[in-house]
């Protein structure tokens, strides 16, 4: 057991990841519960689609990732509150899938004008969260810091909206602008997740442990409190458990993929136990 | 405009146009029923939770169309039973059973080694690579899925717009509900070879997103944006020709202009 959980980490690398996946768990868990509140999962997905061709163009372009991704993020959430608002024909969730689309078209189109085409893409879709650098993992911790030290000056607000829009608007809240500020946490978060976890998983990471914190406890800092460290101990399961499949029994594990399985196995388990528990 | 026209003396490129053409049809008009009933998120759900059955269809050596079919009616049902958990709203389930599945997918992949070449032609299609057995399947399956549209119209369409008056009116609403969720899934398995599992929730969503903003009837909708589809991929692909660029991607993006060409006349129209 010592050698699952703790010989892996002596690697420089593989501690990095681990608190690459300890912070981002965290991070995902927290936001997770409000996206679940507010039903914001297809704008995580919307996002974490559209962050690929920023990340595209930056990559082409030999410019560092991160600002190129939280472009892209910052124009769907831009693109999203235009298409939606007003009296056109486009509701949410086809303006997302439209923005998805086209984003995510733009990103293969140039992606596809580089050779070493397939590799490339491969690394941006999938992640690379066993090469994070000392320096991303210190931006994942300020970023983050960030987004749970709004989340945290806001919680009252935020939760108020989402459980009673109308109340929250009649006590005088600016509800538009606390609409923008929990859209760009989340956009925030997807993007500083992305590099580690690839575009595709991403979504993992604020969705499922934050149902499965949903499942344990009842509060809702209560579910935040739990998905945290549900994910928190997940994760650290997930990367051990590539590493010894991948270094003693020769079945090579993706890293990033490991962690998401081991989300949904907890979720999967947490959903039985619910029902088990409710039948008796 | 040269290479387009060179390209049309190719046989890769003629089987290419015809498999276009044929994709862009029925998703245009399987879309309608995406739109109506508000499925764009299932659909990107689907396109990622198939990915585990196009691999494990490639391992397998059998049809990747099959392993994506079985799985994605798979998880299409897993996705109806999540949902009935009170705990789980429907978003989260879709975001849950989207992001496991793709895990698992990336997971069985990766234990292979050297199989990211073909990683990329899943995700975003290659379509010039299609043969003329692949041409049947997705013309036999169109067909059917258009028979299916056909043959239940009124059912469909009401069910869209009044759940309640369906079932009132004695018809078995859950089980129609099942059939446009699998004719949705199997849609976008037909889609799969040629723009590949991400672009397809494109072809499912965009064209008839267009067709909207010219109509609001149904019948003509599904019309037009059957047709919108296919000119996307016949266009779609002659730019790829021309650019160089990649098929699917081209396709996906030729959509999106005609959509915001439709917005852009259906404001016009509204003005006046």
């Amino acid at each position: 057991m010592r050698a699952f959980l703790f010989d892996p980490y002596q690697l420089g690398f593989m501690g990095r990841a681990l608190v690459e996946v300890l912070l981002l768990g965290t991070l995902g868990a927290v936001v997770g519960v409000h996206v679940a509140l507010r039903r914001l999962a297809f704008v995580t997905d919307a996002v974490q689609h559209t962050v690929f061709p920023g990340i595209a163009i930056a990559y082409a372009v030999g410019w560092p990732l991160l600002p190129g991704a939280a472009a892209a993020a910052a124009l769907t959430v831009a693109l999203l509150v235009a298409l939606t608002s007003g009296r056109r024909r486009v509701d949410v969730d086809s303006a997302l899938a439209l923005i998805i689309a086209s984003f995510f078209a733009v990103g293969v189109v140039v992606v596809s004008r580089r050779t070493g085409y397939a590799a490339d893409l491969s690394a941006l879709l999938f992640g690379r969260i066993l090469d994070v650098s000392r320096a991303e993992v210190i931006e994942t911790a300020v970023i983050g810091g960030l987004c749970l030290l709004v989340l945290a000056l806001l919680h009252k607000e935020l939760v108020l909206l989402a459980l009673d829009r109308t109340q929250a608007a009649a006590s005088g809240l600016p509800v538009r602008l606390l609409d923008a500020v929990l859209y760009a946490v989340t956009a925030a978060t997807v993007v500083v997740a992305v590099r580690a976890i690839g575009t595709v998983l991403v979504v993992a990471f604020v969705v499922t442990p934050a149902a499965t914190g949903r499942l344990l406890a009842r509060s809702i800092p209560g579910a935040m409190a739990a998905a945290a460290g549900v994910a928190a101990l997940l994760g650290w399961i997930g990367l051990s458990a590539s590493y010894e499949a991948s270094l003693h029994h020769d079945v090579r594990l993706a890293a990033g993929a490991t962690v998401v399985v081991a989300y949904t196995v907890g979720f999967a388990v947490a959903g039985a136990g619910r029902l088990l528990f409710k039948r008796s | 405009m040269n290479a387009v026209v060179d390209s049309f003396g190719q046989h890769f490129f003629r089987l290419a146009l015809v498999e276009a053409v044929m994709v862009g049809a029925v998703a245009g008009a399987v879309g309608v029923h995406v739109l109506l009933r508000r499925l764009p998120f299932f659909v990107v759900a689907i396109s990622h939770a198939t990915f585990p059955g196009v691999v494990f269809g490639s391992l397998l050596g059998v049809s990747l169309f099959a392993g994506g079919a079985v799985v994605g009616v798979a998880v299409a049902l897993l996705i109806v039973a999540l949902g009935a958990l009170r705990q789980v709203e429907d978003s989260s389930a879709i975001g849950i059973v989207l992001a496991g599945c793709f895990a698992v997918g990336v997971l069985v992949l990766s234990a292979q080694p050297g199989a990211s070449r073909d990683l990329s032609a899943f995700l975003v299609g290659s379509i010039v690579t299609v043969n003329a057995a692949d041409l049947v399947t997705t013309a036999l399956v169109g067909v059917v899925l258009l028979g299916v549209l056909a043959a239940f119209h009124k059912e469909l369409v009401l069910g869209a717009f009044d759940p309640g008056g369906l079932t009132a009116l004695g018809y078995p609403g859950r089980a129609l509900d099942t059939v446009v969720l699998i004719v949705v899934t199997v849609a976008l398995v037909v889609c799969v070879p040629a723009v590949g599992t991400l672009l397809a929730v494109a072809l499912l969503t965009v064209p008839a997103l267009a067709a909207r903003q010219w109509t609001d009837r149904v019948g003509p909708m599904t019309a037009l944006a059957a047709g919108l589809g296919a000119g996307s991929g016949v266009l779609g692909l002659c730019l790829s020709a021309a650019f160089d660029i990649a098929a699917g991607g081209a396709i996906a993006l030729t959509a999106t202009a005609l959509f915001a060409v439709s917005a852009g006349f259906s404001r016009v129209v509204a003005s006046r």
